[in-house]
């Protein structure tokens, strides 16, 4: 914390420090990526390897975690039998596609109330961020309703519609930030020179270009670890990832191995884009309360 | 006479015709300029920014109000079966929770829960935040600790189902091992499968509380700490007098957040152990799941889920509230890059 600028000796005390940090940091991150590791390993590995444990207390026994014949027996099986070629494909499509909707909605709704002021705009505000904090189980059953009445259960629109109920307000208050960063006299001079609205709106664009961006992977990272909406109203003709993955789980049989699998397959895309907008995940996740 | 105008060229051809015209009209030959100028740009009028915004308030409109007043329906109705009309039923959904011990122990549940989550969130995330700081590694090391964040919750429950599993699971080895778990598998014991939650959503949490408090550490002023660095102070007391009051309202936000979150992602849970053994980790929204698709209780589950819907609109606008003070150094909307 201390500025650079200031000398530090080093002192019994600080060497103290700096050891217990560096095992600090190296525990936290055995303790962050055992699991996906495990999960990783598990993957590729024959169910009688995978359920190999040491006896208790035996810590040389840690090894059997690393030593098994590696297989590709679980993802085959996943994508030649299981059919979860077309569960991914439900899953980019329905995540994209809410993804786009909410992007281009969110962003028109979001200029327009970063540039209009009209009475009751904070209400209109906390309303939109509102449906977003309501408990998903709690609209649940009414939604359902909706949904039955329009026709659209288990089909994709309708899964791309459930998803953009939790992407769109995420999308609006998330973005209005943006466009407040963009000063009006932009717009003013666009039209001084003659351009129409939507031609002076189309000068900003590559303004908020990179958060829009940043925002619509991170609004398709919340489509696809959906599970809840994709299991009730995407159940049937739509079913993506997360409740293929559940389907595994059967009372009697439950396939470890394939569900391992169908995890990492499920995880490791996710991770990439994780990376890739990391510079905006802190102001996506606390919905733009807190910029890096 | 027929002179052009200079600089009048390109865009400007339309207006050159009507100066053409204007002259051509013009008797005398006195050149007279019909040209407004807010003609052609004027300032967007209301109406269009309302289109504009109209789409997106019309369909959060109906997947928000309409499920609502449907919500306030049901816990106010017994729902007659396949055709029998509902009816009303004067409250006794709402009475009914002055009995209903698990709607209570619901609560208590959740509130236990996530204050265990908080405790061990804040603590941890913020002590990995002050040592990340100070890190030559912090871009690296920050990109590890964020991945449980990018995992579904379902396949997060699933993996740790896997770890916590009594006969074939890495982590009940490892805690067996240790000499900390008896006999009993994590989830299996009532006492202990709360914790067990606890540590699932610590671990795929913290990288979060961590996130925020980094860019609010970032934001500590350097002066202030050299300040108080001159007065004497070690790195330790630095922290809790300078660097904590400035972060003190990014973590509220954190929490806040997270404890929504707890209402709202109850998919670990379900999958780890579905409110059990016996109701020790059925807590709020687990039970209100339960009673909603489980036993098919419409009514009183909607009932249950406007309280959880009450409690969490009232989160939400001291959310806001603490997003919009002026006083703390958030800068809600218009932060310094973005």
């Amino acid at each position: 914390m201390a500025s650079r600028e200031i000398a530090q000796y080093p002192s019994a005390s600080r060497r103290v420090f700096g050891v217990v940090t560096i095992l600090f940091i190296a525990f936290y991150l055995l303790w962050t990526l055992l699991p996906l590791l495990i999960m990783f390993l598990s993957s590729f590995k024959d169910l009688l390897d995978a359920f190999q444990l040491p006896a208790t207390g035996d810590w040389g026994g840690v090894a059997t975690l690393f030593t098994f014949e590696p297989t590709t027996k679980h993802y085959e099986n996943l994508f030649l039998e299981l059919n979860f070629g077309t569960y991914l494909g439900n899953s980019l499509i329905a995540s994209l596609g809410s993804a786009g909707i909410s992007v281009v909605l969110g962003s028109m709704a979001a200029y327009s109330l970063s540039r209009l002021d009209f009475r009751g705009k904070n209400h209109l505000f906390f309303w939109i961020i509102s449906t977003r904090m309501a408990p998903v189980v709690a609209v649940l059953v009414p939604l359902y309703a909706i949904f039955r009445s329009l026709d659209l259960i288990g089909t994709l629109p309708g899964l791309i519609l459930a998803y953009t109920t939790f992407n769109l307000p995420f999308a609006i208050w998330i973005l209005k930030g943006f466009f407040d960063n963009v000063p009006y006299a932009i717009e003013e001079a666009s039209m001084c020179d003659g351009s129409t609205r939507l031609q002076a709106l189309r000068m900003i664009l590559p303004l908020v270009a990179p958060g829009i961006g940043a925002f619509l992977v991170l609004c398709v990272l919340f489509g696809w670890n959906d599970y809840l909406f994709s299991s009730i109203i995407g159940s049937g003709g739509a079913k993506t990832l997360p409740p293929a993955t559940i389907g595994l789980v059967q009372p009697q049989n439950i396939q470890w191995g394939s569900i391992m699998a169908a995890g990492a397959v499920t995880t490791v895309p996710m991770l990439f884009l994780g990376v890739l907008i990391r510079r905006y995940l802190v102001a996506g996740l606390t919905m733009g309360a807190v910029r890096e | 006479m027929t002179d052009q105008v200079v600089g009048d060229t390109g865009r400007g051809s339309r207006g050159s015709a009507r100066l053409a015209a204007a002259e051509a009209a013009s008797p005398s030959g006195v050149r007279t300029i019909d040209y407004t100028p807010q003609r052609f740009n004027p300032t967007p009028s209301r109406r269009y920014y309302f289109y504009m915004m109209a789409p997106s308030i019309i369909l959060l409109a109906g997947i928000s109000i309409y499920p609502f007043i449907w919500l306030v329906y049901m816990s106010l109705h017994t729902l007659g079966e396949a055709g029998q009309p509902d009816v009303w039923n004067d409250f006794k959904n709402f009475t009914r929770f002055a009995t209903d011990g698990k709607f209570q122990q619901g609560w208590l549940l959740l509130i236990k829960y996530s204050a265990m989550c908080m405790v061990l969130e804040v603590g941890l995330g913020v002590f990995l935040a002050v040592i990340l700081n100070r890190s030559k590694l912090e871009k690296f090391l920050v990109t590890l600790i964020l991945m449980p964040m990018m995992m579904a919750p379902i396949i997060t429950g699933l993996v740790w189902l896997f770890l916590y599993n009594g006969a074939f699971g890495w982590y009940h080895w490892l805690l067996q091992s240790i000499g900390i778990l008896g006999a009993t598998s994590v989830l299996g014991d009532s006492d202990i499968a709360m914790f067990g939650l606890v540590a699932v959503d610590v671990w795929q949490w913290t990288p979060l509380i961590t996130l925020i408090t980094l860019a609010g550490l970032k934001r500590v002023p350097q002066d202030q700490l050299e300040a108080n660095m001159v007065d004497g102070a070690g790195p330790v007391r630095n922290f809790f007098t300078v660097a904590m009051p400035n972060i003190y309202p990014f973590l509220l936000i954190a929490v806040l957040l997270r404890f929504m979150d707890n209402f709202r992602f109850i998919d670990a849970i379900l999958i780890l152990t579905g409110g059990g053994p016996g109701d020790a980790t059925n807590i709020l929204p687990v039970y209100l799941f339960d009673v909603s698709f489980q036993y098919f209780k419409l009514g009183r589950g909607a009932a249950v889920a406007l309280t959880l819907l009450l409690v969490t609109i009232v989160l939400g606008m001291l959310l806001v509230k603490i997003f919009e003070d002026p006083k703390r150094k958030i800068k809600v909307h218009g932060g310094d890059e973005g």
